[in-house]
């Protein structure tokens, strides 16, 4: 595999710079992630983070409401940002030759946001997230469930207990005090990562992020990363049924896992993958195609760093194919997985199909940007992109084993089931 | 602080050129060399997407493309999975309206072997019946899943209401539950006979690729596949009634899922360029007139919208958004507002500029992997279109004026025939929009 090329620089207000250069085609990406997510919110301020993603599209000093978009699009460029459980995420990709005007855009409003915000774009944007919010959760089939699913996994007080889109309680509370002070608090050079991959001259842009961020002061006292302990297990199993307007029942389950970037963890991703990616995978061949006992099924862990991370799975029932009935077939497949361990096959087949898909996920310059700015924010190593499938073929059957009796416990695991509405009593 | 810069010099880009040829038996092949890639894609178009089943059958072009990848006559669903996926290869095989696709990407090393395969599926496909049933109720159970789901029911409502019953549009292009229970692997198994053969055939292979070895592969795997299909029926689509408002009640909804629109245009109309850009002007792009009113000014939505889905046929306009239910009334006149005042007078340069520019410029970033430059020749393949399409497309965006805009605007946009469809809780909703008159009401109760 091709080795993504890696320059690092770090500005003297803190600001980490990485630099990705690849010249194949006229197409530049920009990427800056901030160290600040739905985890670093204060009780009561549920949503935040996320809110506040939105105030950046608002205008800044030098930028008008809206024409953040406008004069990227305008360029031939497509951006958007995205807030989840540790970091918040803004990206941009657009010609070349149109570099200087995303690094102009994303300067302006790191260090000059707060002229620019008023109470009617903080009212709107509050209207925005909550219809965001009722089309994402409250009015979608089984919606609420990572927000449930977290609820259970963390405790109550853990970071990770609240869900990224927040409550409707706290988006209605948030004021622009709290603008206020969550960028001054959080949105500083120090507490970012600026990628940017494509094709564009070395020093030319080294002198462009010098003069457009520069200047731009770092927060001397950015408090201390939040206290993200939690056990390693739950210590007890967790059930919980809701009735939601739903035809087919699906069966949720998750467990505490350790976190992102362990060698555990890789362990349980191609474990994930085993059970269900494509169609030989366990699930899928067997309680989709064999038994037919499920209309669907799908299995992933939760890239996230604080404290545990989770291995999590849905299957949603055949009409006819009583929860139980179900539920018992996932978990012996779990449970044979973890007892008798992946053949050869398995490994073979799930570590052919991660090439691919890391092949593919590198050919485009927006998803290599944004891994490296992932990759030196969570850990301070951007060369881990070059190990995306080293990590992966390194996993041999035995950590799969092991990885799997260790966290796959039912005193580790949370069922979260929902039924229709109108067959629940 | 530092003013905006002024942008550098563009660097020139061309669309990759490719090579078409076509083999005895009438296979088309599109080969785009791209030889800086890891990866290749290949497509397989066939022309046996729904509008070449008939409506008793309605859904038969959807599950034969699907049940082609459960196996072959050699390898059952559970063999052929496993030999594909241990490549790193994930075959999919799906239809729309206007053509069935089979295909994958995949590290060039594993071409020769996925090509053999992809050819031996599509030539000597399993057509289990076993299998058949069970992507038959799966089938069913999803359509199930789609109308407990807000926007999906309202997609599924629009077309059957927006056209008039006989036309096939009027459903989704995987069948209605109607039909697809009363088919069988034997309709199956006569769909395949039927309508997959090289003669309506494209094979289309972008990336890691040596041409010449390439070429040779195809004909080796495909160049003896014999037999002829005929090719699509034609029908052209007429709308149901003129403008009225269609209720789908959704007990409980917290939104409103709005669904207004009417005929568009087909993948032929001369219209074709402006009637681009004249939708991404009024609602396909952030900073489009739908999505600055009913979002960043009256925080209505996450999201308002408006595109054409040109087919063969003539498809359907559509704006869209879902909107909180108390607002569902002042969001519909607002969307109305739009369509009316994009009918009205011509764009002014500055926001005409700004949306052409985009189309324009985003060119190179559509065409950034090899899978899509494969979907860029389909439309060639599909649609005849000349081989040229794409070195003139940028080329016919820049001609487009704000008169034209307005011209087609005039034309396309016709608020006065559009159906108004909401899907949301009539129990809420009814009274309001009965008071509102925007058309005559009907409620639909989907319990």
């Amino acid at each position: 595999m091709a080795q993504v090329p890696i320059q690092r620089h770090l500005l003297d207000n803190g600001l980490r710079v990485v630099l990705s250069r690849d010249p194949r085609a006229p197409l530049v990406a920009v990427n800056l992630w901030y160290d600040v997510g739905s985890k670093h919110e204060k009780a009561g301020k549920t949503g935040f983070a996320h809110l506040f993603e939105h105030m950046m599209f608002q205008g800044s000093a030098n930028v008008e409401k809206g024409q953040h978009f406008s004069l990227v699009q305008a360029a031939g460029g497509t951006l958007n940002a995205s807030t989840w459980l540790d970091r918040t995420n803004y990206f941009e990709t657009l010609p070349g030759h149109e570099l200087e005007l995303a690094l102009w855009l994303e300067a302006d409003r790191m260090a000059s946001l707060l002229p620019a915000m008023t109470q009617e774009k903080l009212d709107n944007q509050r209207d925005v997230v909550k219809n965001e919010r009722r089309w994402s959760v409250d009015n979608q089939p089984y919606g609420s469930w990572d927000e449930k699913m977290q609820a259970l996994v963390y405790p109550v007080g853990h970071p990770y207990h609240h869900s990224t889109i927040g409550s409707m309680e706290d988006l209605s509370a948030a004021s622009l005090e709290d603008v206020q002070d969550f960028f001054a608090t959080w949105y500083a050079p120090n507490n970012a990562v600026l990628t940017v991959a494509g094709d564009f001259e070395t020093d030319e842009a080294l002198a462009m992020i010098e003069r457009h961020f520069g200047l731009i002061p770092a927060n001397a006292s950015l408090p201390a990363p939040p206290d993200m302990t939690v056990d390693s297990l739950l210590g007890e199993e967790v059930r919980e049924t809701v009735a939601d307007q739903v035809p087919l029942p699906r069966i949720y389950l998750a467990h505490r896992i350790p976190v992102f970037g362990t060698d555990a963890f890789d362990a349980l991703d191609v474990a994930a993958d085993i059970l269900g990616a494509g169609r030989a995978s366990r699930l899928y061949a067997n309680l989709v195609r064999e038994q037919q006992v499920a209309q669907d099924a799908s299995v992933f862990v939760f890239p996230i760093v604080g404290g545990a991370s989770m291995f999590a799975l849905w299957v949603t029932a055949r009409p006819g194919v009583s929860i139980e009935t179900l539920e018992a077939a996932t978990l012996a497949e779990l449970d044979g997985l973890a007892s008798r361990g992946p053949s050869d096959a398995d490994l073979e087949r799930v570590n052919n199909l991660h090439a691919a898909h890391v092949a593919g996920m590198l050919e485009r310059i927006s998803e290599r940007a944004d891994r490296l700015s992932m990759y030196t924010c969570l850990f301070d190593q951007p060369e881990r992109i070059n190990e995306e499938t080293s990590r992966w073929t390194a996993v041999d059957a035995d950590r799969v084993t092991d990885a799997l009796r260790a966290s796959l416990r039912p005193e580790n695991r949370v069922t979260l089931t929902y039924v229709p509405a109108e067959a629940a009593s | 602080m530092i003013t905006r810069p002024v942008a550098g010099a563009p660097r020139p880009y061309r669309f990759p050129d490719f090579d078409h040829q076509r083999l005895d038996n009438g296979l088309g092949v599109w080969l785009v060399p791209l030889p800086d890639r890891e990866l290749v894609s290949i497509h397989l178009l066939t022309d046996a997407g729904a509008a070449s089943e008939d409506e008793e059958h309605a859904g038969i072009a959807a599950l034969t493309a699907q049940l082609l990848v459960t196996g072959t006559e050699r390898l059952d669903a559970s063999a052929f999975a496993e030999t594909t996926e241990r490549l790193g290869i994930e075959v999919g095989s799906e239809s729309s309206w206007d053509s069935a696709r089979a295909g994958f990407t995949a590290l060039g090393s594993k071409l020769d072997d996925g090509l053999a395969l992809l050819a031996e599926m599509l030539r000597t496909p399993r057509l289990d019946p076993g299998e058949f049933d069970r992507l038959k109720s799966e089938r069913l159970n999803d359509i199930l899943q789609a109308r407990a789901d807000a926007g999906r029911l309202a997609d599924e409502s629009f077309l059957r209401e927006m056209f008039a019953d006989d036309v096939p549009y009027g459903r989704i292009s995987a069948g209605r539950p109607e039909t697809i229970e009363t088919l069988t692997v034997d309709d199956a198994r006569a769909f395949h006979a039927g309508h997959y053969a090289p003669n309506v055939a494209d094979i289309i292979i972008a990336g890691a690729i040596t041409p010449d070895l390439t070429r040779e592969a195809v004909e080796r795997h495909l160049g003896d596949w014999e037999g002829t299909a005929p090719t699509h029926r034609t029908f052209e689509p007429v709308q149901r009634g003129g403008r009225r408002v269609v209720l789908i009640d959704r007990p409980g909804s917290v939104q409103s899922e709005l669904r207004v629109g009417h005929l568009g245009i087909n993948r032929h109309d001369p219209r074709y360029f402006p009637a681009m850009v004249m939708a991404a002007l009024l609602g396909g792009v952030f900073g489009s007139r739908l999505n600055l009113r009913l979002r960043e000014e009256l925080g209505y939505t996450y999201g308002a919208r408006s595109s054409f889905d040109p087919r063969r046929a003539t498809g359907p306009f559509i704006a869209s958004a879902a909107v909180q239910t108390e607002v569902t009334v002042d969001a519909i006149r607002e969307l109305i507002g739009q369509l009316e005042r994009i009918r009205e007078s011509q764009p002014d340069e500055a926001e005409l500029a700004e949306v052409r520019d985009f189309l324009v410029g985003v060119f190179p970033l559509r065409f950034e992997t090899t899978s899509g430059i494969a979907s860029a020749i389909e439309p060639l393949a599909v649609y005849d279109q000349r081989h040229d399409w794409w070195q003139r497309y940028r080329a016919n965006l820049e001609t487009v004026g704000a008169s034209d805009v307005h011209r087609v605007a005039r034309e396309l946009v016709r608020p006065d025939e559009a159906l108004i469809l909401v899907v949301g809780d009539a129990s809420t909703l009814r009274a309001d929009l009965e008071a509102a008159e925007l058309g005559p009401l009907e409620v639909v109760s989907t319990t």
